[in-house]
């Protein structure tokens, strides 16, 4: 059974079809990449599975349970948890504070705070931001704001991991760490993991699989070779040879 | 460490002699001493309990007049027909009901319009209860006879506001306190971390509407006559924001001593200077609004601040 299951997903604003039927599926273990240009649906697909809107059509199933229509917090319960493309660290906590959050109440659900600060410790530790556990999280850098951000929702407990664009804005050592960290997170953890992401080189050496989004519709789909000679999406990107 | 084990041990202590000391005074001192006091006791359970919902979860009450109001009136209306500390407990509980019960569609709403909202919602009941005395019973207001000397009010007062310090306290250092702190910083982003938001704003609400019952329920013995105008005053609304905001909502003795300082500077003025009294408070907290954004609290910080720089350079 698939960890994740989209079947002809669909979500239009009014007229605007953001997602068209749209079908996926996540095997357990794995890193897929979410690709496609600005507007093509990534974010809207990934606020449809985390449940922050409900798909207008279709079914989402996540180990085998329908979840399209629950709400964000009953499906981070089940173990499917999302990061913000423009972090969202709770600035005025310590980082500490941050990441013991996603322990007290995802999928584990600690009864009580001590019980949360040592498993908080466990993941700050893992994603080595144990140094700066004290710090608040507005004085964190882009860099460590998005490892906290990752971090936090780690310490949910999840199954499977949605990171929208968690490498955006870093420099190219930023980079290479981040993506050591999310390689470890599948390979120590055990996690799935579904990423949006725009810089090429990373989410094409991460993924064992690409998932191609072009105007809402799912374009392509197969391993970092066969996507980036696939015609459409060499299309979508680069846009359609002038025949003179 | 064991500077911090000692700080809260002495905390702790001065906390305890605080309590023995507030215990002890009415029974040496004038009764206009007592009801100071027994305004202070108020403000600081009213600021309290605000500080359940408004300063744990971001969502900025103004209409805390109202349950302080419903209250006041279960008071009157049940008055000399069951005991005294019942009554309290009714009032307190049909306040905290009236707030689960508009709790789901207000707390739907977020920011500036749920201030808006509360504040219209408390207007709102204000005039259903005008209605109620003009065309239903024909009064304007109630009268209570045979209420409790001032000194057995003010125990009453001393009670609630312990407990509310203690329920804020307890909130605040709990798992249900963290999903507020969370909510406050970012709604959406608790929301993804598995915090059932709706729930845990409803609870909030409903919990920081019960105190002010109580305490509503109690300053109508001490006014012995209401009328809807008196009781669901906004000013009650206002009041609590300014107390909270001048002492500095961060921590949970911020609002403490912005009520007691409030109230102190607001009675020695009104004593003094009844003419100019509101001119000269209204001069001293926009003086203090713009030197001290984050409250009386803020200027502790500011002089931690200022010791570790001296620090710093003594050491170069």
């Amino acid at each position: 059974m698939a960890l994740l299951e989209c079947q002809e997903v669909t979500k239009n604003f009014g007229g605007l079809m953001a997602v068209t039927n749209v079908s996926l599926q996540l095997e357990k273990g794995e890193i897929v990449g979410l690709i496609g240009a600005n507007g093509a649906g990534k974010t809207t697909l990934f606020n449809l599975i985390s449940g922050f809107y409900p798909p207008t059509n279709g079914s989402i199933r996540f180990e085998g349970d329908e979840i399209a229509g629950l709400k964000t917090h009953d499906i981070c319960r089940k173990g499917l948890v999302r990061t913000f493309q423009l972090v969202r660290p709770f600035h005025n906590m310590t980082v500490w504070d941050n990441v013991m959050v996603g322990a007290l109440f995802g999928v584990q659900k600690c009864k009580n705070v001590s019980r949360a600060k040592e498993e908080a410790m466990k993941v700050l530790e893992f994603t080595g931001l144990h140094e700066k556990k004290e710090i608040p999280a507005k004085e964190l850098t882009i860099a460590d704001r998005k490892r906290l951000e990752v971090a936090r929702s780690l310490a949910t407990k999840p199954k499977l991991l949605l990171l929208d664009e968690v490498l955006a804005g870093l420099t190219s050592t930023e980079t290479t760490e981040a993506m050591k960290l999310v390689r470890r997170i599948r390979d120590e953890m055990g996690l799935t993991i579904f990423m949006v992401e725009h810089v090429m080189k990373a989410v094409m050496g991460l993924s064992d699989r690409l998932i191609v989004l072009h105007n809402g519709e799912k374009i392509a789909e197969g391993n970092a070779k066969e996507v980036s000679k696939n015609p459409t999406v060499i299309e979508a990107y680069l846009g359609e040879k002038l025949h003179m | 460490m064991t500077t911090s084990k000692l700080g809260k041990y002495l905390s702790g202590l001065g906390l305890l002699g605080l309590v023995i000391f507030l215990c002890v005074i009415p029974f040496y001192s004038t009764d206009y001493i007592v009801s100071v006091l027994l305004d202070i006791l108020t403000w600081i359970g009213l600021t309290q309990s605000w500080i359940i919902l408004s300063g744990f979860t971001g969502y900025i009450s103004l209409g805390h007049s109202a349950f302080f109001g419903i209250g006041a009136y279960v008071m009157a209306i049940l008055w000399l027909k069951l005991p005294y500390p019942l009554i309290i407990l009714i009032s307190a509980m049909s306040s905290m009901t009236l707030a689960f019960a508009i709790g789901f569609p207000v707390l739907r709403v977020r920011g500036p319009y749920f201030v808006i909202l509360t504040l219209g919602l408390s207007e709102f009941a204000k005039y259903i209860f005008i209605n109620y005395e003009v065309n239903v019973k024909g009064t304007v207001g109630r009268i209570l006879l045979g209420v409790p000397n001032i000194r057995t009010l003010y125990f009453s007062l001393l009670i609630i506001a312990i407990v509310t310090i203690l329920c804020a306290y307890l909130i605040k250092r709990s798992r249900f306190g963290y999903g507020l702190f969370s909510i406050k910083e970012d709604e959406d982003a608790a929301e993804s971390l598995g915090i059932d938001t709706s729930i845990y704003k409803w609870l909030a609400l409903g919990i920081s509407a019960f105190f002010p019952g109580a305490i509503g329920a109690t300053m109508a013995l001490r006014r012995t006559y209401i009328d809807p105008y008196s009781v669901f005053d906004p000013i009650v609304s206002f009041q609590i924001i300014v107390m909270a905001f001048f002492g500095g909502i961060g921590k949970l003795h911020g609002p403490v001593l912005g009520a007691c300082i409030l109230t102190l500077i607001s009675e020695f003025f009104w004593a003094r200077y009844p003419h100019y009294y509101l001119i000269i408070l209204g001069v001293i907290l926009v003086f203090i609004v713009k030197i001290m954004p984050s409250g009386i609290l803020g200027i502790f910080d500011l002089f931690g601040k200022a010791g570790k720089v001296v620090k710093f350079v003594r050491r170069k």
